[in-house]
């Protein structure tokens, strides 16, 4: 028998404008270190984390996307089967919080309705020279009715806790859908995925 | 002799001709260039057709002009209005005048500089040739009295827009704020820049002269390259920027298409690159396509960013440059560079059949360092059998 290695596979993505510090959270997230020098992320990129909630083993499987409209095309085809999406932008750049809302748009044109959101106002280290206050940021999330966080990559803040708490809420989400339909959670193991390319995710049909 | 010698000494005796043999040296180039260091600048003007193989007596002159044209954009597209004779009655920073040059000026600021300065910052930074100082940086920019260097309209923290001091009546002094450069980057003292600040703005030009495509990222990725072989090359340094900056666009104009969203679909847009070189993958290796298939890999997921790089972020650089050499001397340079990427597939294809979905995408994505001449003898059977 293969060792089952996870309980539950998450589909996360990471989006926002260029340069507000994506790849430096995933980064962070994933290797717990800090670069601050990345070359332009083209297309999209992809990290693996296993994380612990509530006694299951969670592997959350992250794409990082490029930012710039070109990249647009081939970056929305993954917001289908994305189950969380961390929205960016950078506290110190008025520009890519203003595009949070063309940002939350895309969302609605191309993700799943019922995919978990977050509103992540990063680099919060760099208190000389925000632009963006924290009530801003907190006012927008509360329009929506989305989550938010002011996270620093290079200061190591909250990134973990922004991450456990979207899986967090996918998991309720997934465990309320579980009580009511069976199949909309597949729980996979090694073994399985081997064989089934449908192990993918949960949310493409 | 040994054969390395001979080689070179047959190589050195085709660029010496008045009338260079192009075919033959393509050929030549193809399975390496001798003495790389050396002599890859020169075949490299020649592969992007900036000197002409055929006049090697007007190259002078040619190159003259050339270099004189780019001066020209330089002094056009970099030199803010205030360092020029602007009449300031009519044309001022708060002017409500759309076709005032300030305008432009600040537009520019908020569009594509501030992606292109992100991106100049960030190219190659395993390398610390990006953040010398150039050797033969602009005069006409580095030793001006009024700070305009490029990264300054868009320093964070400050400002985009200039200081209008309002004495009496009317404007009587403009100051564009003295801004600060970013943390991690050594401002450089007057009178030197530092080779990113070069590429910032050769960039910066391109896309002001191609402004409907403007700058897209990865064009930092595909300049990178070129400038760095001729610019490390002492013979050659001195004009770096504007011999770059010709070769870059001529470079450009053949894969233009990669960039342009709308072209996608098309035959020489990405996705119908994409699709060649998933066709090429079903012929030659099917246990291979079929597992991706499978697995539900696409080929968007790794191949968009080695096809529209030209795989400049794959290798490592001394890599990339060999790479490079062999898809420019091509006849079929981005059929030859399917070929390229495909070999890079099958080289792998025991891990690929092995491994599950995640271990495949990063396999894909960090291409495991591997000997480049292994690589492109493999491409070379590839062209062959098509
Ligand atoms: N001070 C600070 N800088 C950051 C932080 N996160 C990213 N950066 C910097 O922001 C720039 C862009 O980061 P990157 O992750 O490449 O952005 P992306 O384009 O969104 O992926 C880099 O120069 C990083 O060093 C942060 O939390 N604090
Ligand atoms: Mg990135």
């Amino acid at each position: 028998m293969a060792k089952k290695t996870y309980d539950l596979l998450f589909k996360l993505l990471l989006i926002g404008d260029s340069g507000v510090g994506k790849t430096c959270i995933l980064f962070r997230f994933s290797d717990d270190a800090f670069t601050s020098t990345f070359i332009s992320t083209i297309g999209i990129d992809f990290k693996i984390k296993t994380v612990e909630l509530r006694g299951k083993k969670i592997k959350l499987q992250i794409w990082d996307t490029a930012g710039q409209e070109r990249f647009h095309t081939i970056t929305t085809s993954y917001y289908r089967g994305a189950m969380g999406i961390l929205l960016v932008y950078d506290i110190t750049n008025e520009k890519s919080f203003e595009n949070i809302i063309k940002w939350l748009r895309n969302i609605d044109e191309h993700a799943n309705e019922d995919v978990e959101r977050m509103i992540l106002g990063n680099k919060c280290d760099m208190t000389d020279k925000r632009i963006v206050s924290k009530e801003r940021g907190e006012a927008i999330a509360r329009e929506y009715g989305i989550r938010f966080m002011e996270t620093s990559a290079k200061a190591n803040i909250n990134i973990e806790k922004a991450f456990s708490e979207l899986a967090e809420a996918i998991l309720d989400q997934t465990a309320s859908k579980d009580s009511n339909n069976e199949n909309q959670v597949v729980v996979v193991d090694r073994k399985n995925q081997e064989k089934s390319p449908a192990y993918r995710s949960c949310c493409t049909s | 002799m040994s054969v390395y010698k001979s080689r070179l000494k047959e190589f050195e005796n085709l660029i010496k001709q008045d009338e260079i043999d192009i075919k033959a040296l393509k050929k030549f180039i193809h399975s390496g260039i001798p003495e790389c260091a050396k002599y890859r600048p020169i075949c490299w003007k020649l592969l992007f057709n900036y000197l002409d193989p055929k006049r090697k007596n007007n190259w002078e002159s040619h190159l003259e002009r050339q270099r004189n044209n780019y001066r020209n954009l330089i002094k056009d597209f970099c030199i803010p209005p205030s360092c020029k004779d602007v009449d300031l009655s009519v044309d001022h920073p708060l002017s409500d005048n759309i076709d005032s040059s300030w305008s432009t000026f600040f537009k520019d600021n908020e569009t594509f500089l501030l992606q292109i300065d992100k991106d100049a910052r960030r190219l190659l930074p395993d390398i610390s040739f990006f953040q010398e100082p150039c050797k033969y940086p602009c005069d006409i920019v580095v030793n001006s009295d009024t700070e305009i260097r490029l990264h300054h309209r868009v320093a964070p923290s400050t400002l985009s827009s200039a200081n209008v001091e309002r004495k009496g009546v009317g404007i009587k002094k403009i100051n564009l704020i003295v801004k600060r450069a970013p943390e991690n980057y050594q401002a450089m003292q007057k009178g030197q820049e530092a080779n990113w600040e070069v590429v910032e703005r050769m960039l910066f030009i391109y896309a002001k002269l191609n402004s409907g495509q403007g700058y897209v990222q990865g064009m930092n990725e595909i300049i990178g390259p070129i400038y760095y072989v001729f610019a490390s090359n002492d013979e050659h340094a001195e004009f770096a920027e504007a011999d770059c900056f010709w070769c870059f666009t001529a470079l450009m104009s053949e894969i233009r298409d990669f960039f342009i969203k709308t072209l996608d679909e098309t035959d020489s847009g990405i996705r119908g690159m994409m699709n060649k070189l998933t066709r090429m993958l079903e012929k030659k290796d099917i246990h291979v396509s079929n597992r991706l298939k499978e697995q539900g890999i696409f080929p968007q997921y790794y191949s968009f960013r080695w096809i529209s790089l030209i795989l400049s972020q794959e290798f490592d650089l001394p890599d990339v440059l060999r790479l490079w050499d062999s898809i420019l001397a091509d006849d079929s340079r981005f059929e030859y560079l399917i070929c390229v990427c495909c070999a890079m597939i099958i080289l792998v294809r025991d891990q690929i059949l092995e491994n599950d979905f995640e271990h495949n995408v990063k396999l894909l994505q960090n291409y495991p360092s591997m000997d480049i001449n292994f690589v492109l003898s493999r491409a070379n059977q590839l062209m062959e059998s098509t």
